[in-house]
């Protein structure tokens, strides 16, 4: 059935497909504060950036709970969402939020003024919550991916490649940071790394909608929506050619020009928040039930 | 211990909406909220083109998924089956909302209440009156009207079909008018391939 076929029907009574609306923006934008700010102090922390790492981590420690409080039906609430990480992601996120933020701001002040406050670079503690911090920021950077991936209501989102793009893509933006604020030197090692990133994120939409086309109704409805609706500029032109190519030609073409270097930041952050908003717009809710004999499968 | 359903006769539901007006009043459902709804669909062409309803309502799944993504623990199942939401403990981070593949979680916004049963901005002393269960921004669902299945009774949206399109009932009483109906009729659950195992069926 081509998608001009499929009945829509939004909040209507009528029997169909139905959008996912309650995940809105205000939640796609909580989502890219994490994985932005999560990649940018990962990265900056193994490069042993300073700057990166106060970035990402105010990046994560406002934007983060800012977007999230304004998503929230109750807010003054939202401290119950740790309760119960034995069972949802939102719980273990929040939780590997909140370390990562205590562990983090902790490293940044021994980093900073270790000498002053009598804490020795060799002791064990800088380097434990060094440790500590990334293992916090790789569960920010994937949480998200599991939380949607967890959801079978939504075919596009019930996949394992979810959170693995939540991954991709957090590291690739934080590579991309990298490249901007770290000295040419210290960051050419970078640019085949972000190579990789940009063709590990070209494999993982090809994928997404490799798996989306073959899979449920609803998660071919979902690629059908991004490829052959009004959505398919944006993901073209965005999340792909700005988001994807452009980055990697700059990369293989002008590797150490700082000017391009930063275009490249801006255009992947352009396609990474294009893919984030439409990934929350694409998802649909199957018809629970069809009494049309008429009807063939999707 | 009693596993309260609930089975839909497709053949009889005549798509009159009493369920919904019934369940609105019994359970204060401010505009724009509802907790059953009567889906229409069309097939076929003329002359022999058909119109069935599909009545829906949350399906209190025995592997409900919106109980396992909830953070706060907010949704819990009862021992009679019955999937209910604790007002007190929901955030409203809408997770259930993604996580329920039946789309029947609503989210109560303050701007729901305050539009008024006609939408006048006026809030009749009956609103008022039954309003104060919800807590705005809280995510709510149809809870078989446990209220009135305490004391033995069947939920509002039952007792008003005209028709007897809901029959409700224990499932595991194989004696039960629901029972019996999913053995004869061969009830089906709504969209079983996702495992969520609904209490809930429908015959034709």
């Amino acid at each position: 059935m081509a998608i001009e076929d499929k009945v829509f029907s939004g909040d209507t009574l009528r029997s169909g497909y139905r959008f996912q609306r309650h995940w809105d923006n205000s939640m796609a934008y909580a989502f890219i504060f994490a994985e932005l700010g999560a990649g940018i102090f990962f990265v900056s922390l193994l490069m042993n950036s300073l700057l990166g790492m106060i970035m990402g981590l105010v990046l994560v420690s406002t934007g983060k709970p800012y977007f999230h409080l304004a998503h929230m039906g109750v807010p003054s609430r939202s401290w119950r969402a740790m309760l119960r990480p034995d069972r949802s992601w939102i719980s273990r996120g929040l939780l590997g939020l909140g370390a990562m933020i205590g562990t983090g701001f902790l490293y940044v002040i021994a980093l900073a003024f270790g000498e002053k406050l009598g804490i020795s670079p060799d002791s064990g503690l800088p380097g434990l919550l060094k440790v500590a911090s990334a293992t916090f920021a790789i569960v920010v950077m994937s949480y998200q991916g599991f939380a949607m991936s967890h959801s079978t209501a939504i075919g596009i989102w019930n996949s394992a490649i979810i959170p693995m793009a939540s991954l991709l893509y957090s590291l690739s933006l934080g590579v991309a940071g990298a490249l901007v604020l770290l000295p040419a030197a210290q960051a050419g090692g970078l640019v085949d790394t972000q190579l990789l990133l940009l063709l590990g994120l070209a494999i993982m939409h090809v994928m997404l909608l490799h798996g989306g086309w073959h899979g449920s109704p609803g998660a071919r409805t979902s690629v059908e929506l991004l490829l052959q609706t009004s959505y398919s500029k944006w993901f073209w032109g965005l999340v792909i050619a700005a988001g994807i190519v452009l980055p990697a030609l700059i990369m293989w073409g002008a590797p150490g020009n700082r000017l391009l270097a930063i275009i490249s930041g801006v255009a992947m952050l352009g396609g990474f928040c294009a893919w984030r908003i439409l990934i929350f717009k694409i998802g649909v809710y199957e018809p629970i039930l069809s009494m049309n004999p008429f009807r063939t499968a999707g | 211990m009693a596993r309260m359903g609930m089975v839909f006769d497709l053949k009889a539901c005549i798509g009159c909406n009493a369920c919904v007006i019934a369940c609105k009043q019994e359970n204060s459902l401010p505009n724009g909220v509802f907790f059953t709804k009567t889906l229409s669909e069309e097939y076929g062409v003329f002359p022999m083109a058909n119109r069935v309803f599909i009545p829906t309502i949350c399906n209190h799944c025995e592997d409900a998924p919106c109980e396992k993504v909830c953070p706060t623990g907010a949704t819990y199942t009862r021992e009679d089956g019955i999937v209910m939401v604790d007002d007190d403990k929901c955030i409203g981070c809408s997770s259930c909302s993604v996580a329920c593949p039946y789309d029947q979680r609503t989210q109560m916004e303050e701007s729901d209440f305050l539009k008024g049963l006609f939408g006048n901005g006026e809030i009749t002393p009956f609103e008022e009156d039954g309003y104060g269960r919800y807590t705005p921004g809280t995510v709510t669902k149809c809870d078989f009207c446990s209220q009135r299945v305490d004391v033995g009774l069947d939920p509002a949206c039952v007792v008003t079909c005209p028709t007897n399109a809901r029959i409700f009932g224990d499932l595991d009483d194989v004696h039960s008018a629901p029972s019996k109906m999913i053995r004869e009729r061969h009830g089906r659950p709504p969209l079983p391939e996702k495992n969520t195992k609904p209490k809930v069926f429908y015959v034709n």
